[in-house]
């Protein structure tokens, strides 16, 4: 429809111009309507066409034997530790003081040894002496002290408040004094990698050097990144010499595994269910949790410090909030769902050596009409929706729009609870919208962390209606609090998994379901991934949240078996 | 009986109302229920049951579809009339007002035609928060300016016509003129404008919608359905793109050719073609 007019023309040049738009007009309706059509044709029969095509090219071997091509969807934003890079994760890069194993307990990694002295404030770690940087000097404590006090300097992803002093002995002695004991102090260890202080600038972000398995070659961002073998590595030296790790949407990977242009590449639920000749289909088991945290306040007209609005008042009685917990048939969420790609979810830490088996609940429909009858929840008026005192157990759950996991787990449940008379209205916004309206509307979140200390922010006190996305809906306790500081100051590892046990049941309440049940936890989404035939990805960590770094973990311990 | 070329395209024009009105109609009374989630039955192809086949979600796809079809014309209706009343009184204002007035509208709209709409449409429902409301403003403040132009140029021509310099000559007031010589002339105008601007604002609706800036995502509308239907694709669930795409490109047509046919018997120019 882009066409000039001449100013004022001559009248009836104009009538005629006029007519001829308004044809110009109806043509290019009619033209467009039909190249929607067309073009809608086309991507289905390119669709098909792939899906044909995936048996012929599926088959070759488009990769020598000792390198590896691996799709994932989200691209880290640095690769500078102190910035965030690896946290959450093994950093591949660089390396960390200590490291978990497959069964999330620690062992050694730069470190020889460490201890805690009585006090539970100062901690000794003593370093190996082979270590080297990719560019040959060696990692000695004076860059270990660097990292930790550039980390904290940085107020980055890494919390370090509790850190007060860090302490050079000698070249492989470091000692960390604590401004009060803090049990979760080895799990951020574990987390932050190494940095090299002389090397350390400000593109190191995007060039950095460091003393892991891998060597970083080259980034190219939004397209690819690729890593070789560190051969001087002190540990075992990686079988796969050279990774290219490339970022691309779920569709573009599913498109590559089926014109064999990878070797592994991050799937969905949607899409796994598909085979694809010379790939299988590997599930990795995950704490990526997904819930509804629902507003534990009555509406009365309390905000919060940003100005939203906190409360809700049917979600406010945990009658309600316990009878959706109960009411939720968690298995058939995940088979009917997720294709069978997820498990039932009971807390926010579901496996982790930490987790109270005490949260595990059964689905029990009737249990759940009664925790609402008992209360004085009943259907007077036959919409098929309980009330009580003229409120209707009616409230909204949000998810962010695009998100079709978390849309369908809310579909799903909202259909579940349904049966037992609450309405739940599931809603798609964006995360800006959400973030206003959590305090006051249940929302479809999901966490999971290797590290307790996610539990301490869920469910302390001081966390409630912080914009930060952890305790929206404003779970107070300060029973809840005393544990979690005990868990939190506890001296030896066993003793802050017993209090974070606590945290969730302590025989009489906690954040579990069955008592204060401030989320109900429905499912653990599976991780899922094509992995090529004849290559072995090794044992997997229960991952956490996010599907795309986790599966690059034990990237050190992957291999191509011999016989292909 | 012999229909003349007048009584047939008449009688089609008729039909093809009717027929919009009904597939109108289906889609306001498809209650809410029917369009729930039902994951026993999610992702199955077309089949007697399901001759859109179902969603991701277990919906059925001809409800949904037939209920996003009634939303996206609402959304259309409403935006055009609002379009084209504004166009309506922007013409007239261009025609009879001062050089001045008559300047700056014309550089108005060649300023709104050169901005390409849906750029615009976004631009506009954004800053005024999403939703229903930022996507009708969008549209009705977009696609009035092709009509405001043919209006426009209707009443200079009329204008200088002499029955008018007569009547005026003969002492009829400014509202006599208007009502008797001005309104017989732009009605048939401002109605074919009309209608030909349904498909454009539903076209407009149903992409918007498709890039994640117009209607919410659990509202049954057509872009919605297909922006859905993109991420299982490559799954293999063609029906999910395909039928909801095919019925919106019906649906546009039907309109069009509707608004073809208003034109052939109330304009006299092409009356007889």
């Amino acid at each position: 429809m882009m066409y000039k007019e001449n100013g004022l023309g001559n009248r009836s040049m104009q009538y005629r111009k006029g007519l001829a738009d308004r044809a110009f007009a109806a043509e290019w309706v009619r033209r467009s309507s039909v190249w929607a059509l067309i073009a809608g044709t086309v991507a289905v029969m390119l669709a098909g066409c792939a899906s044909e095509k995936q048996s012929a090219s599926g088959l070759q071997q488009s990769q020598k034997q000792d390198s590896v091509v691996v799709a994932i969807t989200s691209e880290p934003a640095t690769l500078d530790p102190v910035q965030g890079w690896g946290h959450g994760n093994t950093p591949l890069i660089q390396s960390t003081l200590i490291k978990y194993d497959s069964d999330m307990a620690f062992e050694n990694d730069l470190a020889v040894s460490y201890h805690l002295d009585e006090s539970g404030l100062v901690w000794t770690f003593r370093l190996r002496d082979d270590a080297k940087f990719t560019d040959g000097e060696a990692v000695t404590a004076d860059d270990v002290a660097f990292t930790f006090e550039t980390a904290k300097a940085a107020q980055a992803s890494v919390d370090l408040t509790f850190l007060e002093n860090i302490e050079v002995k000698n070249d492989t002695t470091v000692v960390f004094t604590l401004s009060r004991p803090t049990s979760v102090f080895l799990n951020t260890v574990a987390s932050v990698g190494i940095i090299p202080q002389h090397a350390y600038g400000s593109d190191y972000g995007t060039n950095p050097v460091g003393s892991g398995p891998w060597k970083f070659v080259q980034w190219n961002p939004q397209e690819q990144m690729i890593l070789e073998a560190n051969e001087d590595y002190y540990g075992a030296v990686p079988s796969i010499k050279n990774v290219t790790i490339v970022f691309m949407t779920e569709d573009a990977a599913f498109a590559a595994v089926q014109a064999g242009q990878v070797d592994a590449a991050l799937t969905a639920a949607t899409l796994a269910g598909t085979e694809i000749d010379g790939y299988r289909v590997a599930s990795v088991s995950s704490v990526d949790n997904r819930g509804f945290t629902l507003p534990m306040l009555p509406a009365e007209g309390r905000v919060t410090k940003s100005g939203y609005p906190i409360g809700n008042d049917v979600t406010c009685n945990l009658e309600i909030r316990q009878a959706i917990a109960y009411a939720i048939d968690r298995g058939l969420v995940a088979d009917t769902v997720l294709n069978g790609f997820a498990t039932p979810c009971y807390s926010e830490n579901d496996g982790m050596p930490w987790n109270n088996s005490e949260v595990v609940i059964d689905t029990d429909v009737d249990y759940a009409r009664k925790l609402l009858a008992d209360a004085g929840w009943a259907d007077t008026d036959g919409d098929g929706i309980v009330e009580r005192d003229g409120v209707e157990a009616s409230f909204t759950v949000l998810y962010p729009s695009g998100d079709s996991v978390r849309q369908a787990v809310a579909f799903a449940a909202s259909e579940q609870v349904a049966k037992i008379g609450i309405q739940i209205t599931v809603e798609g916004t964006s995360w800006d919208d959400l973030s206003k309206r959590m305090f006051s509307e249940g929302v479809m979140m999901g966490w999971g962390a290797a590290n307790p200390y996610e539990s301490y922010c869920l469910y302390q006190s001081a966390g409630a209606f912080k914009d930060d996305f952890y305790n929206p809906e404003g779970y107070q306790s300060e029973e809840t609090d005393q544990y979690l500081s005990a868990a939190m100051e506890a001296l030896t590892t066993e003793e802050a998994y017993r209090n974070w046990k606590l945290v969730q049941w302590d025989g009489e309440t906690g954040t579990a379901m069955k008592g204060a049940c401030p989320w109900v936890w429905i499912v653990n989404i599976d991780h899922l991934y094509y992995i090529r035939d004849g290559l072995d990805i090794g044992v997997q960590q229960l991952h956490p949240h996010g599907a795309s770094m986790p599966l690059l973990q034990n990237l050190c311990e992957w291999k191509w078996e011999e016989d292909i | 009986m012999k229909w003349n070329n007048r009584t047939r395209v008449f009688v089609l024009t008729v039909m093809l109302a009717v027929l919009i009105l009904i597939l109108y109609m289906i889609g306001l009374l498809i209650p809410e229920e029917a369009v729930g989630t039902d994951f026993q039955h999610a992702g199955q192809p077309p089949s007697w049951a399901y001759p859109f086949g179902t969603d991701n979600l277990g919906r059925d796809l001809l409800l949904r579809t037939l209920k996003g079809l009634s939303v996206s014309m609402t959304v259309g209706i409403a935006a055009s009339c609002i379009s084209a009343v504004i166009a309506i009184l922007v013409g007239i204002a261009a025609a009879a007002g001062s050089k001045t007035v008559d300047g700056a509208i014309n550089w108005i709209i060649d300023l709104m035609m050169g901005i390409p709409h849906t750029v615009l449409i976004i631009l506009i429902s954004f800053s005024l928060g999403r939703g229903l409301k930022g996507l009708l403003a969008g549209i009705a403040a977009t696609h009035w300016t092709s009509l405001a132009r043919l209006i426009r140029g209707e009443v200079l021509q009329l204008r200088s016509q002499h029955y008018i310099v007569v009547s005026r000559r003969l002492g009829k007031s400014g509202g006599w003129i208007m009502m008797h010589h001005l309104v017989p002339h732009l009605v048939p105008q401002f109605m074919v404008g009309l209608i030909l601007m349904f498909p454009h604002a539903i076209l407009h609706e149903a992409s918007i919608s498709f890039l994640g800036y117009g209607l919410p995502p659990e509202q049954p509308a057509i872009g919605i359905i297909l922006a859905e239907s993109m991420r299982y694709l490559s799954a293999g669930m063609w029906w999910m793109a395909v039928l909801p795409g095919l019925m919106l490109v019906v649906i546009v047509l039907l309109i069009d050719r509707l608004g073809e046919n208003v034109r052939t018997v109330i304009d006299p120019y092409s009356a007889q073609e």
